[in-house]
Order: structure tokens, then C-alpha cells, then sequence
């Protein structure tokens, strides 16, 4: 059976690529130049306390005990497997030491689903929408005008875009709070509006920045089936627009456009790392940078690999599916 | 990319000019915090990002192209392991990664070195999906056809894809352009490019160090924003050129996703 | 054609549109609420985001971000925080620092620890009677005790080894007197086990608390216990914010005896994220004390905001008493580094006022010595060792100091229209130092061609085996602004003397490890540490031969790795002396002449921390004119600071 055949292959490759991936992660920050103890060390010095050298070297050495590092990078790599693959456990993060990084995790992970799930479809739609419309219109004053806006916006680097957000909706004209701060606790309505309120200016940077992306591929997909014969055809056999637009035009241009958000979905796990610092946003990319900046080992590793395993899950998933959409593919 | 070649001194030194005048007919776009004149610090500043930008679209395309050709025609085990090496460069996320690897470049030649890094996370978008198409066209009508006129796997590929190809891959090449320019500012707006390269990037994260947005100081912040803007649309429309004419030789594009 | 010229114009128009926009908009800010908005008294006064009485509330800057484990308080994990208000607030320690007098005095201890023998080893310490837990538990000698045999009994504390090698033993003589023995002498022990500079990690815990967790090392202690006069009220589970509020008897605690009655009653600590934001919190008065901004923010601010004070009310605005100098470090024993001619040569190459200006507009003090600049050292090191720095001469009669350094700056800057520059000589010199090293290229370039050097066809420098001359200089990434700055425009200035310089922004990880290995050319380090009148402390760690270790591990301290015999000997006679005797200042200063010959570092400014305020809601915060105390509201002092604060009525 071919699908059989496929399907245990490719779960082989998805098995493989999580394992390579993580490898690599935990290869990478130990071949850097810096180190989780020395950079508390450092913080420790810069903060002024004085300690005599053989008390530096104490105090190096029970961090480097209690933070695990101990021993060869073998050793340490082979410690790291069994501990996360036997129970799914990080270990302790070092910059918020002894805090589990899946604690860390745990918290952070509502916050960037709630947020980048949303804006992400939110973009998705408005901008393929938007897309198809001017695709298919491909001459009308109006189409061209979008397709402007589209093309004028999307380049603008991401953090400029937000920044000009920031000042014209927190302080210009204060509509928004200035930074994020959440009222109540969890299931109380309190709660849930202030978290909307809270999240509507990082999400509208995200639809803006994301949407534009949408447009311009939608715009080229759908413009290109518009012209395709079958299109024609139907056309001159009389079928109504808006039938050729959704039946011939969108079900064609849409495959790609699915396969992209599925990427774009499991890329959500990586947090949006710029979106989170700017806005203050308590979510997976915050964690992230907190983890680089800090040489948090444990904490990148957990991090990171959660968002490997969440795009290679993606892929996965959308290399499975690919055949049912586009029947010219064949499992091999 | 010529006029740098023009400008008077290397703008990048600081101190060479009074401070934080605004434009004037000496000072085209007025000069900067830190003492430099903005409009012959952006002619440097754009050729290099536009250094990086060709660079990691080249080198990206071409590999990507070619490792998804090769795994899309070839089949079997060399398709499952280049396919395991895009998806791993796939799901590991770049950003961490390159904030990571920022830290151990020793700064010098970073322009190209950091090139080389973008490379390494741009190939396997191509290759993707120069694979599917690849997959795709496997089953194509002028594929068999070829295929059974008995011309080798060599042939097919250079003679009946390539072209075929073509157009989407400058597509890709320009877009690639954009990405390279996009992240390289993006990691020098957070401060991790080569800070004393003059690109566009780094141009803005001095700005915005230096606090002009909300200086109003626009004759500083503005230019390089406004600049990768329109180099974007010029390249947009490059590509979208290049694929209405392959378009129209073809009859079917596929779009760079 | 002309179809797709279309969408190029329209995008013109958009860019220009989106732009304009945005400039026009910030032309047009609202201008902060005048003193006239308060002749319609509100009653009810504006609530902070939290929901207290804005005019109760004093709102401070967290720069250290975003706290992700807001719950965890046992200050004895190594990744607890204590700048969101911890330490400031909550925690006190044995003895305190007064940063004006540079003198320590007894915080929750009642006196000075009392030595008992010639040796230094046995002490007296005796703790304040009255002080009590927020819980309302006294605290007692038994807390001392109890919190000693904690630390030695957990390894997993990196403290723990910390003091481990200072504590043989202790006795508790009765309920406010421990009697300690030490390892070795500690002429210095309120060093030790008191506060110097920022905090102090040895803090005493509550007893009664920490002996019903089951394990001391994954006890979180949260809601934490205060022995200071704030007790925390609410924390954001996300970590932006933490609320404090006074506590009902705050009397019974040092801070309350010492200092009195705290007016806020709650101190709400505020993590707005990147700067530009807290620049706006500032202007719509949601922030009282800043931590630490850049001179163009402060511009900013200053205009936006006409409530908002800095240390000084007219240039140089930022307090220049921060207790760390800056300055570019080299690994002494990598080559060409190790030939003091070169070090001076790359002094007399550096035009000190060009780097000022590049740096932080000129709003620096210089500093040739190895200590850092502030007012008390200036005082005791810099102003004294002026007359020798002046005479002082390389063996061919060459006098590298150039005195006048300050006058000529306040002339350069005075000629820039900048206001407010002081025109006695004695003050200019109070503002931007006693003095530097001359710009003099030339002399550089002998004293270089002297040890070997060449000057390439392009005017770049060869060292002495050909090859050509490259440096690189390691600069912090996205902290300490100043030193980051520092490393740009040194590496500007020395490139245009013929060094082929790079600056490698590094994160803070990196970057200090890359220190403590010594695995850098030079870097923007800041070994020169002080803020009492004795730096024997800091010259020790920074300076001493003992602690020399190869390149590639990580080093104790020297981190530069310079061997100096004359050095360590002056050291080695100083470590037998306290710091009130008077011959620590004076074997100091013959510790820094010999140190200024051989230059092993190379400072260059004190560090000047603009630490606004907004006097909208509060005020008699420290500064230049008031100056009770230094401006750094994140040290653990801070409990002795807010005693002062006035509210000012408005709401």
C-alpha cells in the first residue's frame, strides 16, 4: 500500500527532523562564547558586591552544580535526552533559577495563542479577501489602490510600524494603554475584557504587518487563474461572477494560501518575538529573548524546541494533507 | 549604488559635521545625532543592504532551486534526506537562532558573514517549494511526453523545467531580495547587525537610539524607512513583470508563496 | 506601461501620506495639563492602573523588565530579583551605605560590628531593639542564627559558598547580641556582610517562616515577610508591576526609626518596556522616578514635561556620582598590549573631548585614575593627585597630562549655545574633571615607532612584524548605554588615527564571559569601582596579581590579567588596615600614582545616570541642590530615601 508506505516514511522523516532540530539547539548555545554562570556572575559584579576571588570561585561553582552543568557536553546532552524525552522536563531555568521552564512555559502559552492565533487568522482572511478582490478585478481603479496600500505598507520594517501605532493610539490620541496590564483574575468578565482591551493595538500591528503579505500573494494567485482558460470559458458560458470568483477562482488560488497559514500557525509557538518586546506582552517571544539575552540554556532549549516540534507537526500535517487538495500529487 | 562613490568623506565617521541640523542645501536631508550627513550616509546605507539583499537572494535561490529540484526529480533516499535537512532548517525557528549566532560573529566582515546566515534560513523555502512543483510536474502532460521520447533525467530538467522554472524563481529571487533586507534590519533594529556598517537597518536603529521618532527629527528616521519601502516596490514590480512574461509564454504560474 | 506606473504613484502618495501624517500628529501633541487645570479642585483624585489613589502612589521605573517568576521571593535563590522593589522596600540589611559621606552606619544591626581581638577575626554584632516582621513577630538574634546555619546547610545557595569562607562560628550571647568568628581577619567585616554599593546579598529571614518550609532551597516565600516599612500589597502574575504599600507599623523597623514616616502609601514598581514608552509614561505623568534614560529622551521629557527634574536644572542634567568609571580595557598579556608604550599611545591617540561629545554630548567627567570620578573619590584621589598628574613625565621628559581639559570643553560647549555651563574655574573642573591625557597623535605615533610599529602605504598602523594592526572592541548589546556608546566612538576616534578598530555588541552573557575569560582585544569594561573614601575593596579584586589566571579560564578577578609586583605590594600592606585609619588614603594614592605609570586600563569618564523625575505628584527627591542622598532609588537605600518624599497635593 503506497498511503501506508508514505505515511510510515514521513512520520520517520518528522521524527527525525524534531531530533535533528533539537540536537542543533542544544548543540548551538554551547558553542557560543557565553555562559549562564559567568553572566551571573557578571550581573553579580556590575551590581557592585564585592566577594574575595576564593569566594567568586565558590559561588561559580554552586551555581554551575545546581544549574546542571556539570561534566562534558556528552554527558550533558545525554542527561538532557533522557530528561526530556523520559519526562518531558526542561529542568530548571537559570536566569529565574530554581522556576521549572515548564512553568515558564506554561504560563506564556495562552497569552501568544490567544494573541497570534487570532491576529494571524484575522490577517488571513481580511488580506486574502482583500487579495482575491483586487486579483480578480485586477483592473479597477480600486483594486490598483489596494494592491498600493498593500505594497506600501508590507516593507515597512515591522518595529517601525508598531512604534508609529504606539505613539498615535497610547499617546497622541490615548485609546490604548500604554503598556499591557491585565485586571482581575482568569475566568472573571473583568478579565476577559481587559485582556481584549489590552491586546487589540499588538494585534492590529500584526493584521497590518501580516495582512499585507496575504494580499500581495493572493493578488498574484488570483489575478493568474483569472486568466486561465477554464476561467475564460466559464465566463463566456455566462456563469455569474461571483460563482467564477468563488467556485473557479478562490477554491484554486486558496491551496497555497493554506498550506502558508499552516506554517504560519505552527510558527506561532515561536512567539512573536518583537510584537511581545515592544508592546510588553507576556507571551513565548518574551520568554525567548529573556532566554538569549540571559544564556539561559534550559530555558531556550525548552522554548525552542516546543516551537520545532509545533512547525515540524505543521509541516507534517500539511505534507499529509497536500495530496487530498491538489489530486496531481501522488503519494510516493 | 554608484553615488556612494561620489560622497564627499566616508559618512559613516562620526563628528564630521555640526549636529542635528535639518535639511538645507548643504545637507540635503540634514545631518544626524551623532554628526553625519544623513543623505550620503543613506546612499551608503542602501548599498548595503542591497549588498545583503543580493547576496542571500542569490545564493538562496540557487541552492534552494537546485536542492529542490534534485530531490523532486530524484526521488527515494536522496529526496528523504534533503527533505529532512529543509524541514529541519524549516521548523527551527530563525529568529533565536540568529540573535544567537549575532552574538558569535566577531563583527568583522559581517555583512557577508551575516549574509551567510540569512542563506542558511532562506534556502529551504525555495527548495520546498521547488519540490512541490517539481512533484507536480513530474505528472505533467510535456514531462511524459519528454520522458518518453527518451530524453534523460538531465535533459528534462535543464530543457523542459529550467525554464518553466525560471520565472518563479526570479520571483523568488526578488522577494528573497526583500527578506534578506527586511531581516537584516529587523536583527539591527534590536541592535544585533554590524552596527557600524552604514545599511538601512542600522541606519534606523541609531535613530531610533537616538530617540527621533519622538524627536520629530523625520530627516533622519524617515529616509531609510521610505527608502526600503520603495526598493521594495521597485522589486515588486520586477518580479511581477518577470512573471506576467513567463506568464504569458506559459500559460500558468504558480506564485511564490 | 502606464498601468503599472499606477500603483508606484499611488504608493508615493501613501508613503508620503502615512509619513506626514505621523510627523504632523507629533507636532501637534497635546501639551501636558498646566497648573491652571487646578483651579477646578477634583475631588475625586485619578486612580493608577491598579486601582490606588494616584496621589498615594509613587510610581517607579523597573528597568530590569519583566519579572517572570513574580512570585518567588526567598532571596537566596539565585534567580530571585530584588529590583522591583524587593530590596528597596522590604528587605534590610546589617549596615548601610550613605553615598554622600561614603560612610557606613548600622541599618537593622544598632551598631558597627565591634571587634573583640587584634586579629580581626571575633566580633560583637548587635541587632536594633523594636524591629519586628510585617507578621508582627520580633526579630531577634535567633533570626540571625537561624538564617547563618540556612545558608551553610544549603548548598544549593550559591551564597552559600560565599560564606562558608568567611563564618568559623557564631554565639548568641542573648536576644539582640551574636558574638561571630571569622576565617581570617576582617578588618572590614560591615564590607562583607553589609551594604557597599547597590545591596548586599546577606539578609536576615524570618525564623519563624523559613523553619516550617520543607526545604530551605525550594522554599519561594511568597507572600514574602518585610522587615522594611513597605510589605508587598498585589503583583502582576505576569511580572510588569508589583505593589507595595506602607506598612501600619512601620516604626517598627530600622528604616522607620532611622528615617521616619514614608508619606506614599503605595509604591507601585512599573515595567513599561522599550524606552520610547516610558518616555511617554513620563509625559502623561504615569511615572515619578525614572531609572536610567539616554540624553535624548531626557531632551524629550524635558520638553514635554515641565514638571520633570534631572539631578542638575541645566547642563550637564545627569547625576555624574554613579560609582563605576568607564573606559577601554585590554588583556594585558595579549600582544601589542603588554608594552605600556602602546596603552599610552592609545591614550594620547584618543581625543577625549570628541569621544565626550560622540558618547553623551559632553555630559561626562573625565577621570585619569583608576577610580572612579565622584564627588567624595574626587575629592580624597583626583583633586590631590592633580598637582602630581601636572608634573608627571615619561622618562624622555614628556608630560602626557593635559589639565586644562575642562576649561577647554565648557569653552566648546558654551561656543555650541548650550546654557547653563559654569564659568568659575573651579567649578568647571568639579563638573568635567580634574583633567585628561593630551590629544597628541604625533607623540603617539613616536612613542608607537619606538616599540617596533610601522605606518602601512595607507596611512594604517603594522605592528612590529608586518602584519597589519586590528582591534576589536566588545561593547554591551542593549544595556549600559553609556559603555556601548563609549566603545562606537572610541573605535571612530582611533580609526582615524590609522587602527583597523570593529566594535561586537555583545549580550550581556557573552559579554561578560568574554571578560572573566579574558577572550577579547579590549572592550568598554568598567573595572574601576569605589564609592567610600577606602576602594580597597575594589582596587584588590581589580588589580592584584594573586588572582591572575590563565587566559581562557575565567578569572576571580583582575580580569585583565596585569602582573604588577609594585601593585599587589601596596595592596598586600592595605588588606591589614580598617578604613578609618588614616594610612588607607594615603598608600592609596601612592597605589594609583604607581598605577597611572603603568596604565594598565584605560579610563576615560565617570558614569553620568540621568535618573528623571516628575515632580507632579511628588517631590523633594534628591538632587544636586538637595543632595541628602545619590538618586540611585534601585539600591537597597532606597528605604531611607522615601522618608523625604513630599506629596504635592495634587490629585
Amino acid at each position: 500500500m503506497g498511503f501506508v508506505r508514505f505515511l510510515l516514511s514521513r512520520i520517520l522523516i518528522y521524527i527525525l527532523v524534531i531530533w535533528v532540530g533539537i540536537t542543533t539547539i542544544f548543540f548551538i548555545p554551547r558553542l557560543m562564547p557565553s555562559d549562564p554562570v559567568e553572566a551571573m556572575l557578571g550581573r553579580v559584579m556590575s551590581q557592585g558586591a564585592f566577594m574575595e576571588p576564593e569566594q567568586v570561585q565558590a559561588l561559580r561553582q554552586s551555581l554551575i552544580a545546581s544549574f546542571g552543568l556539570e561534566g562534558t557536553l556528552g554527558q550533558q546532552y545525554v542527561g538532557f535526552l533522557k530528561r526530556v524525552l523520559l519526562t518531558g522536563d526542561f529542568g530548571p531555568s537559570l536566569a529565574m533559577f530554581p522556576t521549572p521552564v515548564m512553568d515558564l512555559i506554561r504560563k506564556a502559552i495562552p497569552w501568544s495563542l490567544f494573541l497570534l492565533l487570532s491576529s494571524a487568522i484575522i490577517a488571513w482572511v481580511i488580506g486574502n479577501v482583500i487579495g482575491l478582490l483586487s486579483g480578480y478585478y485586477r483592473h479597477k481603479v480600486y483594486s490598483r489602490i489596494l494592491e498600493a496600500i498593500a505594497v506600501t505598507i508590507y516593507p515597512i520594517p515591522y518595529y517601525i510600524l508598531a512604534l508609529i501605532l504606539i505613539i498615535l493610539f497610547v499617546y497622541i490620541k490615548p485609546i490604548f494603554p500604554l503598556s499591557f496590564s491585565v485586571q482581575g483574575k482568569f475566568p472573571s468578565l473583568q478579565f476577559i475584557v481587559s485582556t481584549v482591551y489590552n491586546s487589540i493595538l499588538p494585534a492590529l500591528s500584526i493584521v497590518i504587518a501580516g495582512s499585507g503579505w496575504w494580499v500581495l500573494s493572493m493578488k498574484a494567485l488570483s489575478s493568474s487563474i483569472s486568466e486561465e482558460d477554464f476561467v475564460r470559458f466559464a465566463k463566456l458560458k455566462g456563469v455569474g461572477e461571483g460563482k467564477i470568483m468563488g467556485q473557479y477562482v478562490l477554491r484554486n488560488a486558496i491551496l497555497p494560501q493554506i498550506t502558508m497559514l499552516a506554517l504560519v500557525l505552527g510558527g506561532v509557538f515561536n512567539g512573536a518575538l518583537i510584537t511581545e518586546i515592544l508592546f510588553a506582552y507576556p507571551g513565548l517571544g518574551t520568554l525567548i529573548y529573556t532566554a538569549v539575552l540571559q544564556a539561559d540554556y534550559n530555558l531556550l532549549m525548552g522554548t525552542i524546541s516546543l516551537s520545532i516540534i509545533a512547525v515540524a507537526t505543521a509541516t507534517f500535517l500539511v505534507d499529509l494533507l497536500y495530496p487530498f487538495f491538489d489530486p496531481r500529487i501522488r503519494y510516493r | 549604488m554608484i553615488l556612494p562613490f561620489f560622497a564627499p568623506y566616508d559618512p559613516r565617521v562620526w563628528n564630521v559635521m555640526p549636529r542635528n541640523l535639518p535639511p538645507s542645501r548643504e545637507h540635503l536631508l540634514g545631518t544626524t545625532n551623532l554628526g553625519q550627513d544623513t543623505f550620503w550616509l543613506l546612499t551608503w546605507a542602501t548599498r548595503g543592504s542591497l549588498i545583503v539583499g543580493l547576496t542571500v537572494a542569490f545564493f538562496a535561490t540557487a541552492i534552494g532551486v537546485m536542492a529542490g529540484l534534485t530531490a523532486g526529480f530524484s526521488g527515494g533516499f536522496t529526496d528523504r534526506i534533503l527533505t529532512l535537512f529543509m524541514d529541519t532548517f524549516v521548523v527551527i525557528p530563525s529568529l533565536p537562532i540568529l540573535i544567537l549566532m549575532a552574538s558569535l560573529l566577531q563583527g568583522r566582515a559581517s555583512l557577508l558573514l551575516i549574509s551567510g546566515i540569512l542563506v542558511i534560513f532562506n534556502w529551504p523555502w525555495p527548495a520546498r517549494q521547488t519540490r512541490a512543483m517539481a512533484l507536480s510536474m513530474r505528472e505533467r502532460e510535456f514531462v511524459n511526453t519528454a520522458w518518453f521520447s527518451g530524453e534523460s533525467t538531465f535533459q528534462i530538467i535543464t530543457k523542459e523545467i529550467f525554464p518553466y522554472i525560471t520565472g518563479w524563481a526570479m520571483a523568488n529571487f526578488v522577494n528573497t531580495v526583500l527578506v534578506g533586507i527586511a531581516t537584516e534590519s529587523g536583527l539591527a533594529v534590536i541592535g544585533l547587525s554590524s552596527l557600524e556598517e552604514a545599511t538601512l537597518g542600522t541606519m534606523i536603529y541609531w535613530a531610533l537610539q537616538h530617540q527621533a521618532l519622538l524627536r520629530e527629527q523625520w530627516w533622519w528616521i524617515g529616509p531609510p524607512v521610505v527608502t526600503i519601502v520603495m526598493l521594495f516596490i521597485a522589486l515588486f514590480l520586477t518580479s511581477t513583470g518577470l512573471s506576467e512574461r513567463s506568464a504569458a509564454g506559459r500559460g500558468y504560474q504558480y506564485a511564490h508563496t | 506601461m502606464r498601468a503599472r506606473c499606477q500603483p508606484v504613484t499611488l504608493a508615493f502618495l501613501v508613503i508620503a501620506g502615512l509619513l506626514l501624517g505621523a510627523c504632523a500628529q507629533l507636532v501637534q501633541a497635546p501639551a501636558p495639563s498646566l497648573p491652571t487645570a487646578e483651579a477646578t479642585p477634583v475631588v475625586e483624585g485619578r486612580l493608577t492602573e491598579v486601582g490606588t489613589p494616584r496621589h498615594e502612589t509613587l510610581i517607579l521605573d523597573h528597568l530590569d523588565g519583566r519579572v517572570d517568576n513574580p512570585t518567588q521571593f526567598n532571596p537566596y535563590m539565585s534567580g530571585t530579583r530584588f529590583n522591583q522593589g524587593y530590596h528597596q522596600l522590604a528587605l534590610s540589611n546589617m549596615w548601610e551605605m550613605n553615598t554622600v559621606t561614603g560612610q557606613q552606619f548600622p541599618a537593622m544591626a544598632a551598631e558597627m560590628p565591634e571587634p573583640l581581638n587584634e586579629d580581626y577575626t571575633k566580633f560583637r554584632i548587635k541587632l536594633r531593639q523594636g524591629m519586628y516582621w510585617s507578621d508582627g513577630v520580633e526579630i531577634t538574634s535567633d533570626d540571625f542564627a537561624y538564617t547563618v546555619d540556612m545558608i551553610l546547610n544549603t548548598p544549593e545557595f550559591g551564597y552559600s559558598g560565599f560564606l562558608k569562607q568567611v563564618v568559623k562560628s557564631y554565639k548568641v550571647i542573648d536576644r539582640y547580641t551574636i558574638e561571630l568568628e571569622t576565617l581570617r581577619p576582617e578588618p572590614r567585616l560591615g564590607y562583607t556582610l553589609g551594604v557597599t554599593v547597590w545591596g548586599d546579598a546577606f539578609r536576615l529571614v524570618p525564623k519563624h517562616v523559613f523553619e516550617k518550609a520543607e526545604n530551605p532551597a525550594t522554599f519561594n516565600f511568597y507572600p514574602p515577610v518585610s522587615s522594611g516599612p513597605y510589605v508587598l500589597k498585589d503583583v502582576d502574575p505576569n511580572g510588569y508591576w508589583f505593589l507595595w504599600e506602607k506598612r501600619q507599623d512601620w516604626q517598627r523597623t530600622d528604616a522607620g526609626m532611622i528615617a521616619g514616616e514614608p508619606k506614599p502609601k503605595y509604591i507601585l514598581v512599573r515595567f513599561y518596556g522599550p524606552e520610547e514608552k516610558r518616555v511617554i509614561a513620563g509625559i502623561q505623568h504615569d511615572l515619578d522616578i525614572f531609572t536610567d534614560i539616554t540624553p535624548e529622551s531626557w531632551d524629550i521629557l524635558r520638553q514635554k514635561n515641565p514638571y520633570a527634574k534631572a539631578w542638575y536644572d541645566h547642563f550637564p542634567w545627569a547625576n555624574l556620582d554613579d560609582p563605576c568609571e568607564r573606559g577601554i580595557a585590554f588583556v594585558i598579556p595579549n600582544s601589542p598590549y603588554e608594552k605600556k608604550e602602546v596603552r599610552w599611545a592609545l591614550a594620547l591617540a584618543t581625543d577625549i573631548q570628541k569621544v565626550s561629545l560622540a558618547t553623551f554630548a559632553g555630559m561626562l567627567r573625565v577621570s585619569p585614575l583608576a577610580t572612579p570620578p565622584i564627588h567624595i573619590l574626587q575629592e580624597t584621589y583626583h583633586k590631590p593627585l592633580r598637582p602630581w598628574l601636572i608634573d608627571f613625565a615619561f622618562e624622555d621628559g614628556y608630560k602626557p597630562f593635559d589639565p586644562d581639559f575642562a576649561v577647554k570643553m565648557a569653552k566648546t560647549l558654551r561656543d555650541q549655545g548650550i546654557e547653563g555651563i559654569p564659568t568659575d574655574e573651579q567649578e568647571i573642573i568639579d563638573l568635567f574633571g580634574v583633567g585628561w591625557w593630551k590629544y597628541d597623535p604625533e607623540k603617539a605615533a613616536q612613542l608607537l615607532e619606538s616599540v617596533g610599529f610601522k605606518r602601512g602605504a595607507d596611512g594604517k598602523w603594522l605592528l612590529p612584524d608586518g602584519t597589519p594592526w586590528r582591534m576589536t572592541i566588545n561593547a554591551p548589546a542593549n544595556f549600559e548605554v553609556q559603555s556601548q556608546r563609549l566603545a562606537y566612538a572610541v573605535a571612530d576616534v582611533w580609526r582615524q588615527f590609522g587602527i583597523d578598530v570593529n566594535v561586537q555588541a555583545m549580550e550581556a552573557g557573552t559579554f561578560w564571559s568574554s571578560w572573566s575569560n579574558g577572550t577579547f582585544d579590549a572592550g568598554s569594561y568598567w573595572p574601576g569601582c569605589g564609592v567610600a573614601p577606602d576602594i580597597y575593596d575594589n582596587m584588590v579584586s581589580a588589580w592584584h596579581k594573586k588572582y591572575i589566571v590563565p587566559i581562557g579560564q575565567p578569572a576571580p578577578g583582575n580580569a585583565v590579567r596585569y602582573e604588577s609586583d609594585t601593585l599587589s605590594a601596596i595592596l598586600d600592606e592595605l588588606s591589614f588596615l580598617t578604613s578609618d585609619d588614616p594610612k588607607t588614603v594615603e598608600l592609596m594614592r601612592e597605589f594609583m600614582k604607581a598605577w597611572v605609570a603603568e596604565l594598565p586600563w584605560l579610563p576615560m569618564f565617570g558614569t553620568s545616570k540621568f535618573v528623571p523625575v516628575d515632580t507632579y505628584y511628588w517631590t523633594n527627591f534628591p538632587d544636586a541642590n538637595n543632595y541628602y542622598e545619590g538618586p540611585w532609588w534601585w539600591w537597597s537605600l532606597f528605604k531611607y530615601m522615601v522618608p523625604k518624599f513630599e506629596p504635592t497635593g495634587r490629585r
